[in-house]
Formats: C-alpha cells, sequence, structure tokens
C-alpha cells in the first residue's frame, strides 16, 4: 500500500473519508468501488459484512497559511484603503476580518 | 465618442437577447400568479439549460435530499423563486460573447458576478432577507459591463488599458472616455428587459448604497461586492476591493463570527458554483 493510503478500523471510519481502493466481501463480491465516499449507512453495513479494516485515501496535511503571503495580496487588494483612516473603518474592518480568516485566527464568539 | 443615455437605449435592441424562457422569468421576478408548470415545460425544451440547472439545484449549497430529476421537481423541492434563479444564472453565464474586446476578462466577470451572488445570498440567509432575490441582484450587479463589452468593444477595450495602465477607478475612467458607466449601462439594460423594481433599485444604487430609498437589497449588494473582492475570488491580478460605505456595514449588523462565517459559506458555494457554470 502507497504513502496515500491508510488503513482504518470501521470502528474509527467516519463519514467523509474516500475509499483508496474497491472493497471486496469475503466472497470476494465488490462491495464498494475506489473512490466511494463513506456515509453512515455505508459505514454501518460494513460491520454487517464482516469488514474490520478499511483502506481510505490519506487526507494531505493541513499546511498552515503563510502570513506574509496574505498579508501581501491583501495589501494589493486593498491598496485604496488607507490603513489610517478614520473614515475608512468598514474597509479597514473588512481587511482585518478577511486576514484573520485568511490566517485561521481563533475570534472570540 | 461620448455616449448619452439615450444612444444607449437605441442601442440595447442590438443587443444578445436572452432566450425566451429567461425573458419571462425575469418579468415573473414579482409575480405571484406565474404559470409554473407551464414555465417549466418550456425550460425542459432546452437540455443544455435544464442540465445546468439540475447540477445547480442538487449542488450542497441547496441540501437536497433527494435529487432532482425534472425542472418540475426542482421547483417542488426548491420553490419556483430559487428554480428561477438557478435557470436565469445558467442561462445568462452563457448568453454574452466572449471574446470581442481583448482587454476584457469574461470568466474574471462571471468569478466575480458568482461570488457576488452567492455571498449576498448567504448575508440574505443571516439576515432573515429573501434569499433568492439577493443571489439574482448579486449575479446581475455588473452586467451594464457587458453591455459596454457587448455593444462598444473597441472603445470600452480602450477604457480597460487605460484602467491597468493608470490603475484608475473603473466607473470614473468609464465616465471620463464613454460619458457614461456600467452602473447607468445596467440600469437601462434593467429598464429595456424589464426588470422587477425591487432588482431595478438594486442595480442603480448598490454603488451608494446610503442614497435615501436605495432599499436594504442595494445595501446588501454592496457589501456583497467588496466581500467577493476582499475574498480574492474573481481570480485577477489586479483585482481591487472598492469602497466599503460605512453606513452599509453598520447596517448588517454583523459580528466578526458571523462575517467568518459568511466568507466561509461564500468560498464553499462559489466553488460549487463556478464548476457548474464556468465548466
Amino acid at each position: 500500500m502507497s504513502d496515500d493510503h491508510v488503513l482504518v478500523p470501521v470502528t474509527r471510519a467516519v463519514p467523509g473519508m474516500v475509499l483508496s481502493d474497491e472493497l471486496l466481501d469475503s466472497h470476494g463480491v465488490v462491495l464498494l468501488a475506489k473512490g466511494a465516499v463513506l456515509s453512515e449507512a455505508i459505514i454501518a453495513s460494513l460491520g454487517r459484512h464482516h469488514i474490520d479494516m478499511v483502506p481510505v485515501a490519506r487526507v494531505e496535511a493541513h499546511r498552515a497559511p503563510d502570513a506574509t503571503a496574505v498579508q501581501a495580496r491583501l495589501d494589493v487588494l486593498f491598496r485604496r484603503h488607507a490603513r489610517d483612516d478614520d473614515n475608512d473603518w468598514a474597509g479597514n474592518l473588512l481587511r482585518r476580518y478577511v486576514e484573520d480568516y485568511r490566517l485561521e485566527r481563533q475570534v472570540a464568539p | 465618442m461620448m455616449l448619452t443615455p439615450g444612444d444607449l437605449t437605441r442601442d440595447l435592441d442590438d443587443l444578445p437577447s436572452l432566450p425566451a424562457v429567461v425573458m419571462e422569468l425575469l418579468g415573473s421576478v414579482d409575480q405571484e400568479d406565474a404559470d409554473l408548470s407551464l414555465l417549466a415545460k418550456k425550460v425542459a425544451l432546452d437540455g443544455a439549460l435544464t442540465a445546468k440547472t439540475l447540477r445547480l439545484a442538487n449542488s450542497s449549497a441547496y441540501g437536497l435530499q433527494v435529487k432532482a430529476t425534472t425542472i418540475g421537481q426542482a421547483m417542488a423541492y426548491l420553490g419556483f423563486e430559487a428554480t428561477r434563479n438557478l435557470i436565469m444564472a445558467a442561462a445568462m453565464t452563457g448568453c454574452f460573447p466572449s471574446g470581442r474586446c481583448p482587454s476584457f476578462d469574461d470568466k474574471a466577470f462571471w468569478r466575480l458576478s458568482i461570488a457576488t451572488a452567492c455571498c449576498a445570498r448567504v448575508l440574505a440567509r443571516h439576515l432573515h432577507f429573501n434569499q433568492d432575490v439577493a443571489f439574482t441582484a448579486g449575479l446581475l450587479h455588473g452586467i451594464g459591463q457587458l453591455v459596454l463589452v457587448t455593444r462598444y468593444p473597441e472603445q470600452y477595450d480602450a477604457v480597460l488599458r487605460e484602467r491597468a495602465r493608470l490603475d484608475t477607478d473603473l466607473l470614473a475612467t468609464e465616465r471620463t472616455m464613454l460619458g457614461i458607466d456600467h452602473v447607468t449601462a445596467g440600469v437601462a439594460l434593467a429598464e429595456h428587459w424589464e426588470f422587477s423594481a425591487t432588482l431595478h433599485q438594486a442595480l442603480a444604487f448598490y454603488g451608494q448604497p446610503e442614497t435615501p430609498g436605495a432599499g436594504f437589497l442595494a445595501t446588501i449588494v454592496h457589501v456583497a461586492n467588496a466581500v467577493a473582492h476582499a475574498l480574492d475570488l474573481a481570480g485577477d491580478a489586479h483585482d481591487v476591493v472598492p469602497a466599503v460605505s460605512s453606513v452599509a456595514w453598520t447596517a448588517l449588523g454583523l459580528s466578526e463570527e458571523a462575517w467568518l462565517h459568511v466568507f466561509r459559506e461564500t468560498e464553499l458555494q462559489f466553488e460549487e458554483m463556478t464548476a457548474i457554470l464556468l465548466a
């Protein structure tokens, strides 16, 4: 099995996981095609077919956004909005919120 | 060459016309008694339009538990207004010919229009405003640009080149070089195509939502347009976030937490819709 696959016990499978290989039952009959997306119903049915492990595609590791690149792009997009312009507080607030969003900052509810 | 709104009205007759069924749908925006089954039958005659509309209806933005396989089903599941707006979105994005004005990036134009439509719809849901009307107004807010591109391609190309060279404001450059801007052109089109009064007001005032009588829809479209630019969804390297009216921003009254939700939902719906509409 290559690096982009991982075997997961059915008990730990969650909806949304994507099958990296076709899944056969004990008689060699195809139960699910490669690329099928697991749902609650499918996961429940796997147990009934006595399947313990499922091969799923490994999700690409989450990369932290590049703060410098995000800010540089926002500088371009917001070039008509001076940061020190008190009359443009709405524009600057929009910029700050988009920056928080792009940099995945935690925001107090 | 300087144009007047009068020239524009005359020249609108030469515009590519929308499919007849879409014209009927536009006319029915505020109509309570539109004949749904007849409209569904007419749309079904256009296979490509039906296919696109159904893909939109079955996208996750609408969260259908059962897939709609006919226009009639989509109307039953989503309601007439939502379906009508999806038909319009599917029809409009394929209606204007591209390529006659080299400096005009029609892909970026539609990406921005779809992003504005998605954001307006998300905002409308947060604010308990009619989501379908907001979606349509967002989608059509810049339609005047297509009028200018289609009707005066060479002149508009010069406007776009000048704007790119000096990084000037688009509306101001249009007024200086053409005598009219795309908001005026959009309003003329709204009259020509007999858009509803609500839509007409939103197209006329989304740039100045604080104008008395502009209406709340203009406020929604104004902010949705700014968000679409700020989220960089047009995919245009020279994009610029327009002025943001503090009056409009305050009127929406959303917390930062709510805004971050709006951004996320807008991006999700946008990705799905552009994949269908701009395939």
